[in-house]
């Protein structure tokens, strides 16, 4: 089976319990290197796109392919194993834990010392914060700080794919373009990045393909670029005409 | 109060306090791994106070011994229990809910003990029964140092676990962050029957030191519940070492108490600080970022 998409996600239909359906025959594909960035006004149900995709909301029906393979119905740790790795929205640190076991916990899977040593090394050169602040407790860290531990907890599994809900919320211009440009390097190393925004004009500009969420579908999606000069979407979701 | 008395009470409340802190501990762990309030932890205390007793009476040997036997017992009747029973209750009211059903089992416990071995007061003899030593100028019953030595032990092997170990990193993510555990690979329905089994061999401890230095009788944990709960809720719902801080202060506080108010109302120091816990500062005064808002 050819699978030119790392992720796929067809046709979802996921909810809560006995509530309506959150999303109503979602498709949204991520191909390998690729940015894809989601956008939608509050309670589209971009961050249960990426519960679904993260195996932590199982959909009602509907494909989740990973390189090819249906995986709907796995939970979190297979799809980890998958090589997915989720961000939350909000701050998800373990806070009475240092910085080093909230890392160290990131690779909770990897069995190889030697290969969890390496990806140590190269998350603390990424992110100088986590071996400037390796042995305090990461609840004391600051909003941002916080956020980038936990992107470079999410890291250590070296993921295929990396799912982000809303990065650079609470952080300053600076730590987010930090962010930023982790995602971009990460792209251009080969990683696949879906990624939810509240910045979505910021977002789009650094993503290769958009995708606007509304009622549960995707709505409208394409590159990017086009996506950010098309007049009637910069009026409904990114919030008046673009700067320029 | 003379200085002796006062040194003498201060010595005493420190082993008490030391007691109540592994007695507590498993308490606060099951809340803080799984919502779950498990009111039939000191009938689990009373149970393994029984088991060292009726060990003893059979074989003849001493009671801590019998630990080989129920630590592990415990520890895999907690993992059954979390997931034959725990895990029927809906997430949404877990905490509500855990409170009737480990009423229950609570009360099944009582029941067969009762059964068992009548309501009948028993008591370990023990060769150092009434056997004291001199402590700083204080005389200090052996057993009370014994559990006291128990408890330390039991507290610094569970500090090892938690601290040390794969599993206790797993346990600790699941307190502090339930969903961000499940997404590093943390298997928290396994850490949760776990936890309820490292729960109860804190109980087989504990109720074994407790039955050294004690009478029991089926319907004791009633007695137990209240200042356990106490002594968690001070010390902040969910952290073990809240829970021994607590402990300690109350433990010694209740001592200190004793020489003047008498046993009955020194024990209401764990109601007036629960209540001013409750009215000042509801998360408890030691449990840092985690604790529960009640
Ligand atoms: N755990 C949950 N239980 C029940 N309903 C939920 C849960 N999480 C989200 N929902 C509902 O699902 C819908 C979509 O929520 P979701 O969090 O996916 O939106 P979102 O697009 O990420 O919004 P935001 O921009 O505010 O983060 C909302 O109506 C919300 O009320
Ligand atoms: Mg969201």
């Amino acid at each position: 089976m050819e699978s030119e998409h790392l992720l796929e996600l067809v046709d979802i239909e996921a909810g809560y319990g006995r509530a309506a359906l959150v999303l109503r025959g979602l498709t949204v594909r991520v191909p390998p290197a690729t940015i894809v960035c989601l956008v939608g006004p509050n309670g589209a149900g971009k961050s249960t796109v990426l519960k679904v995709a993260s195996g932590m909301l199982v959909p009602r029906s509907g494909r989740v392919v990973v390189q090819g393979k249906d995986v709907a119905g796995d939970g979190p740790q297979q799809m980890l194993r998958h090589g997915l790795a989720h961000v939350l929205q909000g701050h998800s640190v373990f806070p009475e834990m240092t910085v080093a076991e909230n890392i160290k916990l990131g690779g909770f899977t990897v069995g190889d010392k030697a290969v969890l040593n390496e990806r140590i090394e190269r998350v603390k050169t990424v992110f100088p914060i986590v071996a400037e602040r390796w042995n305090d407790l990461a609840g004391l860290l600051s909003g941002g700080q916080q956020k980038q531990v936990e992107f470079a907890r999410s890291l250590m599994i070296s993921p295929k794919v990396v799912l982000l809900d809303e990065p650079s919320m609470g952080l300053d211009p600076k730590t987010t373009a930090t962010v930023f440009e982790q995602v971009v390097r990460m792209r251009d190393h080969g990683t696949a990045v879906l990624l939810v925004e509240q910045n979505a004009r910021r977002a789009l500009e650094t993503a290769d393909v958009g995708c606007v969420l509304d009622l549960g579908r995707v709505h409208i999606s394409g590159p990017a670029r086009e996506l950010l000069e098309d007049p009637e979407l910069s009026r409904l979701y990114l919030g008046g005409r673009p700067a320029a | 109060m003379s200085s002796a008395l006062l040194l003498q009470s201060l010595i005493l409340g420190i082993l008490l306090g030391g007691l109540y802190a592994l007695l507590a501990a498993g308490l606060t762990l099951y809340f803080g791994v799984m919502r779950v309030v498990m009111i039939a932890h000191s009938a689990f205390l009373i149970l393994a106070g029984y088991l060292a007793w009726f060990f003893t009476v059979t074989t003849g040997w001493d009671p801590l011994i019998s630990l080989v036997i129920t630590v592990p017992v415990f520890f895999g009747l907690g993992v059954a229990v979390q997931r034959l029973l725990m895990t029927r209750l809906k997430p949404a009211s877990l905490t509500m809910m855990s409170v009737l059903l480990t009423f229950a089992i609570a009360l099944v416990i009582e029941g067969m003990l009762g059964f068992t071995f009548t309501g009948v007061q028993r008591r370990i003899k023990l060769d150092y029964g009434a056997a004291s030593i001199e402590l700083f100028g204080a005389q200090v019953a052996v057993v009370k140092l014994v559990a006291f030595g128990l408890a330390v032990l039991a507290l610094g092997a569970l500090w090892l676990v938690l601290k040390k170990t794969s599993f206790g990193q797993a346990l600790r993510a699941t307190i502090q962050h339930k969903e961000a555990a499940e997404l590093v690979g943390v298997d928290t329905a396994k850490v949760a029957s776990y936890g309820f089994g490292l729960g109860l061999a804190t109980a087989a401890v504990g109720g074994t030191a407790l039955a050294l230095d004690a009478t029991i009788y089926p319907s004791l944990h009633w007695h137990w519940i209240g200042p356990l709960f106490a002594i968690i809720v001070v010390g902040g719902l969910g952290s073990i070492p809240g829970a021994a801080i607590a402990a300690m202060l109350l433990g010694i506080t209740q001592s200190l108490l004793q020489v003047p108010l008498g046993t009955t109302w020194a024990q209401t120091v764990f109601y007036l600080a629960l209540f001013v816990t409750l009215i000042v500062r509801p998360q408890g005064f030691f449990g840092g970022r985690l604790a529960q808002r009640f």
